[in-house]
């Protein structure tokens, strides 16, 4: 951005506060008349050094830091973190545990589309998708909120299982809550598939071939809309996905439309995984047995070595790589955020399009700063 | 692809780069790569091995042994395989050939790990603070000696 | 607004029927005349000012989602006459909903040096009250009480979207108890 401009051009810059923002970065334009020459994206004003603070916890600790690196998926988080430790103590959640975090990460990824799918409606100026979708949220929150006690941050899972059982009538509330989801979610499909403005603010804008999307490293329903089906979950099976019978979702388009088609569809999936979970859940203790992992797990050293685990976080790849040195605390953590590599490439989507379609790429790529910021 | 076809491969075509390569599980593989070669041996993964999608790079400051290390971490998008790819650099002196010109991605990964560390990244195109204000580039936060963590700032402190 | 409430339940049943929200007033023409009649200038600013609390959206951590979340339909602050609004220009609230860093201070700074007086900060959650899980971080900002003239804290890790409401309530009677002529600001 330091090349002097020609007589007909000009900055502008959209942040670090501005609506189109899922927190605050800024997004320096060059522009001529309307068409974006140049883009520039920079970053930092929510960082808050996790990677430093996690190596100065306990890992008890860390599961709370965790939590916060992206406040919309707190448990996916934690599960890629617990993951890791896990991995590294040699101990496995015995079933029950296992089925009742793939249904709390399940419905963690339906709340996050919803949000994802409701900001990228505010911001293409449809402000009703936003009220939609945050009333469903809500139901599926308070489901969330019945087993863990927290809307957002939870520090849920523990080492070697989880916090607490499902509360008595779980099922009998979860499952009229899905049926009702799984209406608005085929009124939703409908309403962008016959509203001549969303199409026309969405179909065609911000493509994506699938080969470049592989080269600018995106994951997640981005790529997927480009029809690529790389999914962490199929790839690399972690807790019972295996058991699971589940399709992954991909688009051919990959343009903005084809990304909240991509996200409704999720929601239909992780809707029928749950269905399955609620089934065939078991019944069994939450921790292994003849281990001292539990509810209160005590001061735990973690053998030396290190590990890289990754999880299918709503927006794509989430990776942890954990190194231990024997003590209590992490000798380091590095978190490898889906949506860093996908803010990373929004400058080369949004050089040649016009201003009034940066919001609606920037709102299709589902962000969240504080996740890229750390 | 078979993990232990890729490590056989990679130590057959650069016997001095790589050492110490081995296999952890069927799905993990790690190695260390020279310092000078670790672009090319970058390049020789993502042409040859299908190893096409740069997880992420990162820092790590091994104070006791006065190294730091740059951590690749490199998957494929069609086999689940990651290759962890550790190079190690002198503390004092800390340089690396950038890997951007294979793995475009590798941009902001090697700018923060050049803020946080101070690991430079030579050949970078646009080597510059990202998370950080401009102010403290230099005091190199992440690293075990980092001065300035905690921050005691805060006066309701117990 | 006690006054007014009471008259305006003795003229209209139907109001007294419905139940009343706290902090929801449902008035007629008749008693807004009533009220302007008897009281002092002060009173009708300060009745202006509290109810149209407009606050700015500006997510910045956890508690931005749920600051979010807390405009939107379920919990549906416009009832109270608390709406988003995108720009500064436009607020008369800043919700602090994060952690301050260094890099972002000068920009919230000129964040609130934008809006237009009368105007009052909002602390929500513990990361900008006392710097929270963060407090020991190398890059963010403590004792934000020091450089913002905070009005209300709404402690919790993120709070609650009841939380952020009640905090509404209390600046709302904090505004109702001021005694200056709006020179304050």
């Amino acid at each position: 951005m330091e090349e002097k401009l020609e007589p007909n051009e000009m900055i502008i810059h959209l942040g670090p506060q501005h609506p189109m923002q899922p927190g605050p970065f800024r997004l320096n334009l060059r522009l001529r008349g309307e068409t974006v020459l140049g883009a520039e994206i920079e970053l930092g004003f929510i960082h808050k050094g996790i990677e430093k603070i996690l190596e100065n916890k306990t890992y008890l600790q860390g599961i709370t830091i965790v939590d916060r690196i992206c406040y919309l998926v707190a448990l996916v988080n934690e599960e890629c973190f617990v993951g890791c430790t896990e991995k590294l103590l040699g101990i496995e959640p015995p079933a029950r545990a296992k089925y009742i975090r793939v249904i709390l990460e399940e419905l963690t990824r339906i709340q996050s589309h919803l949000l994802g799918i409701g900001e990228f409606g505010e911001f293409i100026g449809f402000v009703s998708m936003f009220m939609y979708t945050i009333r469903e949220r809500e139901e599926i929150l308070s489901l969330i909120d019945m087993v863990t006690g927290a809307r957002v941050t939870h520090s849920y899972l523990k080492f070697g299982g989880v916090r607490d059982d499902l509360p008595a009538g779980f099922k009998e509330k979860a499952i009229p809550t899905l049926n009702k989801l799984k209406k608005a979610v085929d009124d939703f499909d409908q309403m962008f598939h016959t509203d001549r403005i969303y199409r026309e603010r969405t179909v065609g804008v911000g493509v994506l071939t699938a080969d470049v999307a592989k080269s600018l490293g995106v994951s997640g329903p981005v790529l997927r809309a480009t029809g690529v089906p790389f999914d962490i979950r199929k790839n690399e099976p972690y807790l019972v996905y295996e058991d699971l019978d589940f399709k992954v979702c991909t688009e051919t388009a990959g343009d903005c439309f084809a990304r909240v088609q991509v996200r409704l569809n999720e929601i239909r999936e992780s809707i029928y995984i749950l269905e399955q979970c609620l089934d065939q859940i078991p019944n069994g203790p939450l921790f292994p047995e003849n281990t001292p992992y539990g509810r209160r797990t005590p001061v735990m050293r973690v053998p030396a070595g290190e590990v890289f685990h990754r999880v299918e976080d709503p927006r794509g790849e989430m990776g942890m790589y954990m190194i231990s040195d024997g003590s209590d605390k992490p000798y380091r953590l590095k978190v490898r955020g889906p949506y860093y590599p996908t803010l990373q490439a929004l400058p080369p989507l949004i050089i040649g399009t016009t201003v009034a379609d940066v919001a609606a790429i920037s709102g299709s790529m589902d962000g969240c700063t504080s996740e890229a910021d750390r | 692809m078979d993990v232990r076809k890729i490590i056989e491969s990679l130590t057959g075509t650069f016997p001095e780069a790589i050492s110490e390569a081995m296999v952890e599980s069927e799905i993990r593989a790690r190695a260390y790569v020279d310092k000078e070669k670790a672009r090319e041996v970058c390049q020789y993964l993502k042409d040859s091995l299908q190893f096409d999608h740069l997880c992420s790079v990162c820092g790590v400051d091994y104070i006791k042994r006065n190294e730091l290390e740059v951590v690749y971490h490199i998957a494929s998008y069609d086999h689940p395989v990651v290759l962890t790819l550790k190079a190690a650099l002198p503390r004092d002196n800390p340089e690396i050939e950038s890997v951007v010109s294979v793995y475009w991605n590798a941009n902001w990964y090697e700018r923060e790990t050049y803020e946080l560390f101070g690991i430079l990244f030579k050949n970078h195109p646009n080597l510059k603070p990202l998370v950080l204000p401009d102010d403290m580039l230099g005091e190199w936060p992440l690293r075990k000696d980092y001065k300035g963590f905690p921050n005691t700032t805060a006066k309701n402190l117990v | 607004m006690g006054e007014m409430k009471e008259e305006k339940t003795n003229n209209s049943k139907e109001i007294q029927e419905e139940g009343t929200i706290p902090g929801v007033i449902t008035t007629t023409t008749s008693a807004i005349h009533n009220f302007l009649k008897k009281t002092k200038v002060q009173d009708i600013i300060n009745w202006g000012r509290k109810n149209s609390l407009w606050f700015m959206v500006q997510p910045m951590g956890c508690c931005g989602v749920e600051m979010i979340a807390t405009g939107c339909a379920h919990y549906d602050t416009d009832r109270f006459g608390i709406i988003p609004r995108n720009s500064p220009r436009q607020a008369d609230v800043m919700i602090i909903s994060g952690y301050v860093t260094k890099k972002y201070l000068p920009s919230l700074k000129r964040l609130w040096e934008q809006m237009p007086s009368p105007k009052w900060v909002i602390a929500m959650g513990d990361c900008s009250i006392s710097g929270g899980p963060f407090y020991e971080s190398y890059s963010t900002v403590q004792n934000i009480d020091e450089i913002f003239p905070i009005d209300v804290f709404i402690p919790g890790c993120p709070p609650r979207p009841e939380a952020l409401l009640q905090g509404f309530v209390e600046l709302q009677k904090k505004i109702k108890a001021k005694k200056d002529l709006g020179t304050e600001y």
